[in-house]
């Protein structure tokens, strides 16, 4: 599906890319894992026709990037961070103008809006839209030319774990219509939540690939994860967060942390054992 | 695809109140204020005095005097002293008695060249009088067979003829104003542009179009025609202001005596400068703060050298050769030669040019700088 093979792409001195090569099959949720300046963007941008590589090659459904970039164009998207869209324009202003740059067919543009649950908002300014509403819209515009290949750039930023796991449930149903998903994150769960394979790239380089089931496989059973239904004030009390959500600590606290819990009704879904391999394994790598 | 992305625009701007506000109302209200401010102090050749007559002599003399006043149509008689600049007293017994004079009272704050007009334009009708008078007394003593004596004149047309320069023509308050405030808002297009520009570069929304296989140049025309409409129907406004509103304020109306091609030519050319330049400040500029200083700045710049805020005729001879560097003022001289000159397209053909060459060049730019900041990841 796509077949990259020894790519370089460099920024005056510093190489954001040193001969990464990495296939990705079709169908696959697939996970993209590096630390900031690690490549991930420039690689999304490489992909998507939007910086020229220095050297190698990428191959996307047949198509060369070199010379066939307007039809790779044509079968994918690219889902930015930003909310890429008009503020002042409505939901169905922005929809209606992205899916006439695209030729988008009417139903691609009603199953965009459907699959994103934007129905009552179409008449809405974008301005006024919630953060999770704004994150939906900005994924539904990525929808409208019906690609066969998504690119998410981080898309969960700034959103409540709501909307974070509704965008999560809907990015993970993208396999059931044969569609590959290219994800980047800097959440560990969420990668190990929604991903098939994980590619770890560390300066430019690919350091790792492999399917997360191998990588969450062998669990530290030294160490708990304390899943709790999201609380502003649960992070004023000296609790190790590794997300807004996410408690971490090793199993003699336990009960201290649930005592800690109770007394200040904050809520808890879940409770596993073991950390997850995959943050041990991407610590361990890139040398953090 | 093209119509979305003007559609586009065309929204995006119409619901920036501040950009209506600097492009609309803000050069419709300075070409009223300007206009009406200066309506006194541009030259004019129709100057009108409002005088006052009080004829307490009442004798042949004065009457003459009087009549040769009231044929002079500079002159608006005025019954009370209130409406008046000038009061002119003829006192009792003036005609026999040759130590009176004659009493002009100046009311309120009268420039001094006015005193000095408003003097010669009495003189002569008082010399004129006087000498009439004269004449019939002298023919009136003469006998019946001498016949008539030659008629003397003193209207200084009869004695001397006055010829303009053309090249020196100089506009009213409302011809100076309307072209003026019409360039100056025409410029301010960098503030809805540059906001619009910098915002989709920021939020992405560029490397999402790039990314949709939309071009550089559908990109940046598509930007172009909606502020080339925006700025005609500015044109048209302001020129409905100049024509039908400005007279409301007892200032001498906009009448555009060029060819309506010229005027459109003008407008056009001005607009393609004016969104050009606006485009390449608002590429390169890293934010819309940037640009839409950079931008005031330039405009306020352009606006001082090329005569909008000053006006050309009354810089020292240095000035006028320098306002050659200002694009504004490229359209300003355009549209002054079509109200003043009454010029056609070859009249202003040499400004259209300038102004089309500066514009595409600057476009041109703009779409090699965009290109090569998507090309950068922007």
């Amino acid at each position: 599906m796509i077949e990259i093979k020894q790519l370089t792409k460099r920024y005056k001195d510093k190489k954001a890319l040193d001969g990464l090569s990495l296939n990705i099959k079709k169908g696959v949720v697939f996970g993209l894992l590096g630390v900031n300046g690690a490549g991930k963007t420039t690689l999304l941008s490489v992909l998507n026709g939007l910086v020229k590589p220095d050297g190698g090659s990428v191959n996307i459904c047949g198509f060369d990037i070199s010379k066939d970039i307007k039809d790779i164009k044509k079968i994918s998207s690219i889902i930015p961070q930003n909310f890429a869209f008009y503020e002042n324009l409505s939901v169905e202003e922005n929809l209606d103008f992205f899916a006439k740059i695209q030729n988008a067919k009417a139903q691609d543009i009603q199953n965009a809006i459907e699959i994103n649950s934007l129905e009552d908002l179409l008449k809405q300014k974008a301005s006024s839209l919630s953060g999770g509403q704004k994150r939906r819209l900005n994924i539904s515009i990525g929808l409208l030319n019906n690609p066969q290949i998504i690119y998410f750039d981080e898309p969960t930023v700034g959103i409540d774990p709501k909307s974070r796991n509704e965008i999560l449930d809907s990015i993970k149903g993208y396999k059931d219509f044969g569609i590959t998903v290219v994800y980047t994150s800097h959440y560990m769960n969420e990668i190990e939540k929604i991903c098939d394979e994980v590619a770890i790239i560390d300066k430019g380089q690919l350091i790792e690939h492999s399917s997360v089931e191998d990588l969450i496989s062998n669990r530290n059973t030294d160490t708990i994860t304390i899943q709790t239904v999201y609380s502003s004030k649960a992070h004023d009390l000296g609790l190790n967060f590794i997300d807004d959500t996410t408690i971490q600590s090793v199993e003699s606290n336990l009960c201290d942390i649930l005592q800690i819990c109770k007394e200040n009704n904050i809520l808890i879904k879940n409770i596993n054992y073991g950390s997850s391999n995959l943050e041990k394994h991407f610590l361990q790598k890139t040398d953090i | 695809m093209f119509k979305a992305m003007v559609k586009k625009e065309f929204l995006l701007v119409f619901r920036d109140k501040h950009a209506i506000m600097a492009l609309f109302v803000m050069p419709a209200v300075f070409i009223l204020i300007m206009s009406v401010a200066m309506r006194d102090q541009f030259n004019s050749k129709s100057v009108e005095f409002r005088l006052s007559l009080d004829d307490i002599d009442k004798s042949v003399m004065s009457e003459k005097i009087i009549t040769n006043i009231k044929k002079d149509k500079k002159f608006v008689i005025v019954k009370d002293n209130q409406d008046a600049n000038f009061v002119l007293k003829i006192p009792d017994g003036y005609e026999n008695n040759e130590s009176k004079k004659i009493e002009i009272a100046v009311l309120g704050s009268i420039k001094s060249d006015q005193i000095e007009a408003c003097k010669g334009m009495l003189l002569e009708h008082i010399l004129g009088a006087k000498l009439s008078v004269l004449t019939k007394n002298i023919e009136d003593e003469l006998p019946d067979d001498v016949g008539k004596l030659p008629s003397i004149n003193v209207s200084s047309d009869d004695v001397y003829s006055v010829t303009y320069n053309d090249s020196e023509d100089i506009p009213n308050s409302t011809q100076q104003s309307v072209p003026s405030w019409i360039v100056f808002g025409m410029f301010f297009v960098i503030i809805p542009l540059s906001t619009i520009y910098v915002n989709e570069r920021k939020q992405n929304t560029l490397s999402r179009l790039s990314s949709m296989n939309v071009s550089v140049l559908s990109l940046v025309v598509s930007k172009t025609l909606p502020y080339i409409f925006i700025n005609q129907v500015q044109v048209v406004i302001m020129l409905f202001v100049g024509i039908y509103i400005v007279p409301l304020f007892d200032t001498p109306a906009l009448e555009i005596n060029g060819s309506l091609v010229a005027l459109g030519a003008v407008s056009l050319s001005l607009s393609i400068a004016a969104v050009g330049i606006s485009s390449l400040i608002a590429v390169s500029a890293k934010s819309s703060e940037v640009a839409t200083t950079v931008g005031g700045l330039l405009n306020i710049l352009f606006g001082a050298i090329g005569g909008v805020m000053v006006p050309k005729f009354i810089m020292p001879e240095m000035m006028q050769k320098l306002t050659v560097i200002s694009p504004m003022s490229w359209g300003l001289d355009g549209f002054l030669d079509i109200f003043l000159k009454s010029a056609d397209l070859n009249g202003v053909i040499t400004n259209v040019t300038g102004l089309v060459v500066i514009g595409v060049v600057s476009l041109i730019i703009s779409m090699l700088l965009l290109q090569t900041k998507i090309n950068k990841g922007l």
